[in-house]
């Protein structure tokens, strides 16, 4: 009597369980969560160490965004990354670089020499690979700031991040990058002839949003104007008006066109 | 048999007294809801008129969208709404759509950490437009201002996190009938000099009646407001040297960086100039104003014991409808070059801009309806919905091409001149707000001076300024840390909205970035003060 039960049950359980365990993972779901900032719902979804390499990659970011963001932890989603990171396709490019993004910003005491490391080494290995420029980025930034090839306050605090500048081929990436050393220029004070032409350069490829885009334009007008360069500072003060015309800064703007358009009147145009 | 059947009866109606109880006490909703969405909307202006404009926009919302209810959470403000936003976001409670200001102590990490971006919404034009003057126009370019406060402080630079519902200025409200009884005729201050007068006659005619009139009603709420305006005019002049990045405009941690690189002060002279101008308007409170809030300097007003009451258009209805006496609205003017005591120190004529929109309301992340709570909120700001706000409240719109009632059309006489945004020299952070606050009756009195204050400010200031340094720091990488899982979640999706999503995603960390390694190397440079 009793084994039989026991047989039905299995065969009405078993099912189930087998179904369960041989459920697909859905993935689309998984990144979802992740754009959705429910980094909690991915270690659900998914497991560490079993899955495709897209599974376990999502699980490490997965692991990277969900609190308690303790060293353990971040140390644990470290260990499936370098493994990914042995590949040669983008999984392993992107593994690579999320690898250095823990040195660089994730962990409770930042390693910005490693992480520089690692951008490099990813650099090397897959340059053209999209993570790899991504990284180059941050590998400039952190040249500009936290890692500058002299200590001396009057060498060229720019030149480095340039160098890495050279290297990055995706126009959206070198664009952000433009921005970031014409920023540290003024920051670092540096002359405003090796920064200014950064500033220009992102401004030429659009898609920069918000306050950034309204300052980039008042920036490059006012700073040309300090450099006597009249005729870009009319062109910029020109757009600021015409896509911000009720901004608080209208009014100078407006003020210091008219004193452009003055001094061109007189042949004073750079 | 039917002794059971009395007890029967006592058990049920003991039964039916618990449940209805637990309905009561756990469930204090109705059984059955004919709308099946309930969107929340909180906010703290709880003063005469938002409300009842609120209320008129969802009262026609509802009738367009039958699905929806929406409630409006009206939370008092100053003291129970920060401690109420945060517990409720923690908990998971937040209402869907939610009032915040960055001027909230404490409170900077909020939309970071709670709030979901607008940006690509805002790029598309507000369906609830069509047919008016701003339709086919991106739902960002409707705002009068182009939501100029939502774009300052966003923890995101390429992001816009909030949209306004209103606009504010301040305002020198007048009692008519007591200035023509003190002075004889209406005089409107052209600058920060005939107001300086018209203080000192109120004093004269205090001292000469015995009758106990201030010139300006006192708050400690109230004189942030005035210290705001009046301290700015000899300032420009350090805003200008300041601006190594010519971009017309300081923000909190250019300030913080500047002061610890020891590029302003407050003891130097424009900006004790600047603490004059604050001392002269104070002195024209009544003693021991500090102690008071915004509400006891409105009732001082509304006494007649005050000439003038300084403060935001958003007390305007209010006053309207509570004073037995003529109202006018004036504009605190700021002292000018020529200024008698201050004047060697101001290089121009400071300029209000255009007004600010304001208001901001934040799309809760968690929010458990997000299409329908922003569908409410391009309602509430698309022109027919800020009409009805407008209307009914009498509170300026946010929006263009809703009509400005009669009765308000003045608040958008705006001054022109220079500005520099915002340049909280006073505001600059939770330590340094508090700084302020605890220094100020260094400030005031008979014992006060700009000198006492200053150096009182001076010698808080380094210890004050790295903790909101610090502070805002860490705000920035609450924003930057979560982007990388999220950046990786776009790669993993297909289509072209990932694609930009991902693109618009990686910038915007770059941007927060940049901003936090600036702040760090501030940090790093001035380690030891």
């Amino acid at each position: 009597m009793y084994p039989a039960r026991n047989i039905f049950l299995l065969l009405l359980v078993g099912p189930l369980l087998a179904a369960r365990a041989a459920a697909p993972v859905d993935l689309e779901r998984a990144a979802e969560a992740l754009v959705n900032s429910r980094p909690q719902d991915v270690l659900r979804q998914l497991r560490r160490d079993s899955g495709s390499r897209s599974e376990r990659l999502i699980w490490a970011a997965g692991r990277m965004g969900a609190q308690p963001a303790t060293d353990g932890n971040l140390r644990e989603a470290e260990t499936v990354l370098t493994e990914l990171a042995q590949g040669q396709d983008q999984i392993a490019a992107q593994a690579a670089y999320l690898r250095a993004r823990i040195y660089q910003l994730h962990l409770n005491e930042p390693d910005f020499a490693r992480a520089a490391e690692l951008y490099e080494a990813l650099a090397q290995r897959q340059p053209q690979s999209h993570w790899a420029q991504l990284g180059l980025v941050k590998l400039g930034m952190l040249k500009l700031y936290m890692l500058p090839d002299s200590t001396d306050l009057k060498a060229d605090r720019l030149a480095p991040a340039e160098a890495v500048l050279s290297r990055i081929s995706e126009p959206l990436l070198r664009r952000d990058l433009d921005l970031q050393i014409g920023q540290a220029g003024i920051v670092l004070h540096q002359p405003q002839a090796r920064f200014l032409p950064h500033l220009i350069a992102a401004d030429r490829v659009s898609g920069i949003t918000g306050t950034a885009r309204e300052d980039l334009i008042v920036q490059i007008g006012v700073l040309s104007e300090r450099a006597g360069d009249w005729v870009r500072a009319r062109e910029y003060f020109e757009r600021y008006l015409a896509e911000y015309p009720t901004n608080v800064r209208a009014f100078t703007i407006r003020e210091k066109l008219a004193a452009a358009n003055r001094r061109l009147a007189k042949g004073g145009g750079a | 048999m039917r002794r059971l059947q009395s007890r029967l009866g006592l058990v049920l109606l003991v039964a039916a007294f618990g449940a209805s109880a637990y309905w009561v006490f756990t469930r204090s909703q109705p059984l059955i809801h004919p709308r099946p969405v309930t969107i929340y909307f909180a906010h703290w202006q709880i003063e005469r008129g938002p409300p009842d404009g609120i209320n008129a926009a969802i009262t026609r919302y509802e009738e367009l969208n039958p699905r929806v209810h929406v409630v409006q959470l009206q939370i008092p403000g100053a003291s129970i709404y920060p401690q109420w936003m945060r517990s409720n976001l923690t908990g998971g409670t937040g209402a869907d759509l939610m009032e915040w200001g960055a001027w909230l102590p404490g409170q900077k990490d909020i939309p970071a950490r709670y709030f979901a971006p607008l940006t690509a919404e805002l790029a598309k034009p507000n369906p609830y437009n069509v047919g008016t003057s701003q339709e086919k126009i991106p739902w960002q370019d409707t705002f009068h201002d182009k939501l100029l406060a939502p774009k300052r402080d966003s923890p995101d630079p390429g992001q816009i996190y909030a949209v306004n519902i209103s606009e504010c200025t301040l305002r020198l409200f007048c009692n008519v009938d007591l200035m023509k009884k003190i002075l004889g005729e209406v005089v409107v201050p052209q600058n920060f000099d005939d107001l300086r007068k018209i203080l000192a006659r109120v004093k004269e005619y205090s001292r000469e009646t015995g009758s106990p009139i201030a010139g300006l009603a006192g708050s400690r709420d109230t004189t942030r407001a005035v210290a705001e305006t009046v301290f700015t005019a000899p300032l420009i002049g350090v805003n200008q040297r300041l601006d190594d990045g010519g971009t017309l405009y300081l923000y909190n941690r250019q300030m913080l960086a500047a002061y610890l690189g020891g590029r302003w002060s407050f003891s130097e002279p424009a900006v004790t100039a600047g603490l004059q101008l604050v001392r002269e308007a104070t002195n024209s409170m009544k003693p021991g104003f500090i102690q008071l809030r915004r509400d006891d300097a409105m009732i001082e007003f509304l006494r007649g014991q005050a000439l003038f009451f300084f403060y935001g258009t958003w007390d305007a209805t209010s006053l309207r409808r509570l004073a037995s006496f003529k109202i006018q609205p004036m504009k605190l003017m700021p002292a000018t070059p020529d200024d008698p005591e201050v004047g060697k120190y101001v290089v121009g004529l400071g300029g209000e801009g255009i007004g600010e929109t304001a208001v901001s309301m934040y799309l809760n992340k968690a929010s458990r309806h997000p299409a329908e709570a922003l569908d409410f909120l391009k309602f509430l700001t698309s022109v027919p919905g800020n009409q009805l706000f407008t209307d009914a409240s009498l509170w300026l719109p946010a929006v263009n091409g809703v009509v400005v009632p009669e009765e308000i059309r003045n608040f958008r006489d705006y001054q022109e001149g220079l500005s520099f945004g915002q340049a909280p020299y006073d505001m600059i952070g939770t330590e340094v707000s508090m700084g302020w606050d605890r220094n100020f009756y260094h400030l005031i009195g008979e014992n006060g001076s700009a000198e006492k204050f200053a150096a009182a400010m001076d010698a808080d200031m380094p210890a004050a300024i790295l903790m909101d340094l610090k502070a805002e720091l860490r705000a920035t990488l609450v924003l930057v840390k979560p982007q990388d899982p999220i950046i990786v979640g776009w790669s993993r999706l297909s289509g072209e909205r990932s694609k930009i999503r991902r693109a618009e995603s990686e910038a915007a960390q770059t941007m927060s970035e940049g901003l936090a390694l600036q702040m760090k190397l501030a940090l790093e440079t001035t380690k030891g003060m």
